[in-house]
């Protein structure tokens, strides 16, 4: 039967609704105008309302269905882009990304200036980086739609992920000049920053910085414009005009560590006792910041390191800041360092206990009595750090004994136990932390985690409940969440208690949180566009490029590939039959 | 701890210093959000590993010309990393690139009612006024407080010099806190 692709006026009405239901998400509406299309014998078989009413079936869940109609449409007219547009919607609908891509080339055959289609295909060779046929389709649109905003961002940016830079710059200098006649506002300012990214991407830092300073006032983003330009001056070796803009940057946010290594390196310093001179003045501009004072123990040596750290841990005793441990951990790498500070925390604990001061002498002002304390849970994790685990039980202990009510306290004696090797003492502990705080997640969550790695995988989802939605189980809110930290732990749980099934179970469980983040892209592809935050989505794209080798992703897949090897090597047992008569049940 | 602008990279670690510290979990997409519509709104704290110990998540609000705002959407300090002043440094941050970049007058958060540590931080330590009272604004059906600052200290001409008095942190509380 020669199929029918062409509806008279009336049915073709109909068709038009079906469509404006679809977009408008009026299945029911649609199916109705489609059955009385069908209805009638003579267009029973017309091929586009058949694909329509599979798509629109598609929609109301009805999967399997909705396959049928669309293969039967199409079969029905095989020369119709509607059909194989809708076939490409379909597939698409069901993330098999590959199929949908040929089912579009084979619509665009019969229709190859068809702007959706296109826009759709676009769509789906970005997500699959098919930055080749990305290029072709947005040269097309560019071609087919020039007046258009997104077809000169797109156009430019398709060659930007192939790396032609000077191409991209061209395509964005063109749609500049010719397009934006102001007002400048944030999209324009957005659109300059993501040109300039180009510009520096290309190497050519002279002409981004040349670029920068010429559109200097329609951009918005002053801290962008001082940090890329502070990159540019160091790469250009134009030190003293980096200088400056690094000197800027730190007055409006003196935290950032980076901002002092840049200033080090635009100022030239490179002898420890000049940096440690350079950092003395930063701490004296800027007498809040913990950064210098910080940035200033690393780059210390002896003996100026002695002194130095002797005023830095006597302010964070006298302040009574918790994690001043853990701040000064990465500096017990120099072995000198660490000994030093074990000397000075044992001549406070001694002379606060003693004296109530730091040191022995007579006219030091007396300390709080919280002083002794936090020497106290300083010495508990420097001990721990070191292996030492006798020694760190017995300041915890005194810790415990000077402030019963600290919370911190029994979160770093667990921690001393779970290093000596002993996860059930260790988490015993974090459950007395935990019931000192029950409205804090954060208590909550290392208790879980300590649970977990004691094999007490039912115990931790119930302490995770408290703080998951109520009605549902934990288990199930946390994957909603897609709390990975929690499924990775309750993996490797599994693992170790050789429940194979359940902790495959859970490796799937992040696996998929890991396919549901690329999905997540899709939508961005457009919606950058549209909002010019171009910068951030090639930051998107790149950060999806690589996603798997996320930590997460790792430890889940370890635990996976090793379930999978162990059940390869020694496979599981057939269930023994029951010796029971089989009822047929 | 370093504090910088977050890039899209740091958004799962983010999600990851959320889902550990507030009962306010969002997934992926919703970050993504974030980070792609204002990327230079949201903040982190990280430590020397580079690991995250803080954020701020917030966005712009857009209810006609004269009443552009931002908003917090969430702010997180581990209890690990408390009584540093991150949230604090966090929040001018943000503020300043709400003003800068957007040109917001103010900027506005909800906070739990029985939240007394991150209520005391807000209005003693970064000017917010409790503007009203939100019933069951939580999934719990916990009350929220609905808080804003005005930020047109931050618009002065010397943008970089946060107006310090009024800054410093005069609460030793600790800071955690669901907005």
């Amino acid at each position: 039967m020669p199929p029918s692709n062409s509806l008279p006026p009336k049915e073709n009405a109909l068709f038009k609704r079906i469509l404006r239901c679809y977009e408008h998400k009026q299945y029911k509406n649609g199916l109705k105008f489609a059955k009385q299309i069908l209805s009638n014998p003579k267009f029973s078989e017309h091929g586009e309302t058949l694909a329509m009413k599979g798509l629109t079936l598609n929609c109301l869940g009805r999967k399997d269905e909705a396959y049928e109609y669309v293969r039967r449409g199409l079969r029905n007219d095989l020369k119709s882009p509607v059909c194989w547009h809708v076939y490409g919607l379909l597939q698409r609908s069901d993330k098999k990304y590959d199929e949908a891509i040929k089912c579009y080339r084979n619509a665009l055959k019969w229709e190859k200036e068809n702007i959706q289609i296109l826009r759709d295909l676009s769509l789906l060779q970005i997500q699959m980086r098919d930055l080749e046929g990305y290029k072709d389709t947005r040269y097309q649109l560019f071609m087919l739609r020039p007046t258009q905003r997104a077809s000169w961002i797109g156009f430019a940016m398709s060659y930007h992920l192939l790396g032609d830079f000077e191409m991209a710059n061209s395509i964005l200098d063109a749609f500049r000049t010719n397009q934006m006649k102001g007002p400048y506002d944030y999209e324009h300012s957005e659109l300059l920053l993501y040109q300039n990214m180009v510009l520096a991407e290309s190497g050519q830092y002279e002409r981004a910085l040349h670029h920068l300073q010429k559109f200097q006032s329609q951009i918005l983003d002053k801290l962008s414009i001082k940090e890329t330009s502070g990159e540019y001056y160091l790469k250009l070796k134009r030190y003293k005009e980096g200088e400056t803009v690094y000197e800027d940057l730190l007055k409006r946010n003196p935290e950032n560590v980076m901002y002092y290594q840049k200033l080090v390196e635009a100022k030239q310093l490179r002898d420890p006792d000049s940096i440690v001179a350079f950092y003395e003045v930063y701490k004296k501009e800027y007498p809040r910041a913990i950064a210098p004072r910080r940035l200033q123990l690393t780059e210390a040596r002896m003996p100026c390191f002695e002194q130095l750290v002797d005023e830095y841990l006597r302010h964070g005793l006298h302040k009574g800041i918790p994690p001043l441990f853990v701040d000064m951990r990465s500096l017990y790498v120099d072995e000198s360092k660490a000994e030093t500070i074990e000397k000075l925390i044992l001549q406070y604990m001694e002379n606060l206990s003693n004296f109530g001061t730091f040191s022995s002498e007579p006219d030091e002002e007396k300390q709080p009595a919280s002083a002794l304390l936090w020497a106290y849970y300083f010495a508990a994790q420097h001990f721990d750090y070191k292996e030492d685990t006798d020694r760190a039980l017995h300041y915890i202990e005194a810790a415990i004994e000077h402030t019963p009510t600290l919370i911190e306290l029994f979160i770093v004696k667990g921690r001393i136990y779970k290093h000596a090797g002993d996860p059930v003492s260790a988490y015993k502990w974090l459950e007395e932390a935990q019931a000192m705080d029950t409205a804090d997640r954060y208590v909550n969550s290392k208790c879980a985690r300590y649970m977990l790695r004691a094999g007490h995988v039912k115990q931790a989802e119930e302490m995770c409940s408290k703080f998951t939605r109520e009605g549902v189980p934990a288990t199930e809110n946390l994957n909603e969440m897609q709390c990975m930290w929690f499924q990775t732990e309750a993996a490797a749980a599994y693992q170790r208690s050789q429940q194979w099934g359940e902790a495959l179970k859970k490796a799937h469980e992040v696996d998929r949180h890991f396919s549901e983040i690329m999905e997540d892209q899709f939508d961005f592809h457009s919606y950058c566009m549209r909002k010019m935050t171009l910068r951030s989505y090639v930051g998107l794209l790149r950060l999806e490029d690589v996603l798997r080798s996320h930590p997460f992703y790792f430890r889940c897949a370890r635990v996976a590939i090793q379930v999978y090897l162990r059940l390869y090597a020694h496979p599981l047992q057939d269930v023994p039959q029951t010796t029971e008569p089989d009822t047929g049940q | 701890m370093n504090i910088r602008c977050a890039r899209p990279s740091d958004l799962m670690n983010m999600q990851h210093c959320n889902l550990l510290c507030l009962p306010e979990n969002y997934q992926m997409k919703y970050y993504f959000y974030h980070g792609l519509s204002w990327p230079q709104l949201s903040y982190v704290a990280e430590d020397e590993k580079g690991h995250i110990v803080g954020y701020v998540l917030a966005k712009m609000e857009d209810d006609g010309e004269d009443n552009r705002h931002g908003h917090i959407t969430s702010l997180a300090v581990k209890r690990s990393h408390r009584r540093l002043g991150l949230a604090q440094k966090l929040m001018n941050q943000a503020s300043l690139a709400m003003v800068e970049c957007f040109q917001a007058k103010y900027v506005s958060l909800h906070v739990r009612k029985s939240n007394r540590a991150a209520l005391n931080l807000y209005t003693n330590s970064l000017g917010f006024k409790i503007l009203e009272i939100e019933p069951k604004y939580y999934a719990d059906g916990e009350d929220a407080y609905s808080m804003m600052r005005d930020l047109s200290a931050f618009a002065a001409d010397n943008k970089f010099e946060t107006p310090s008095d009024n800054l410093e942190i005069k609460s030793e509380s600790a800071i955690v806190s669901q907005c």
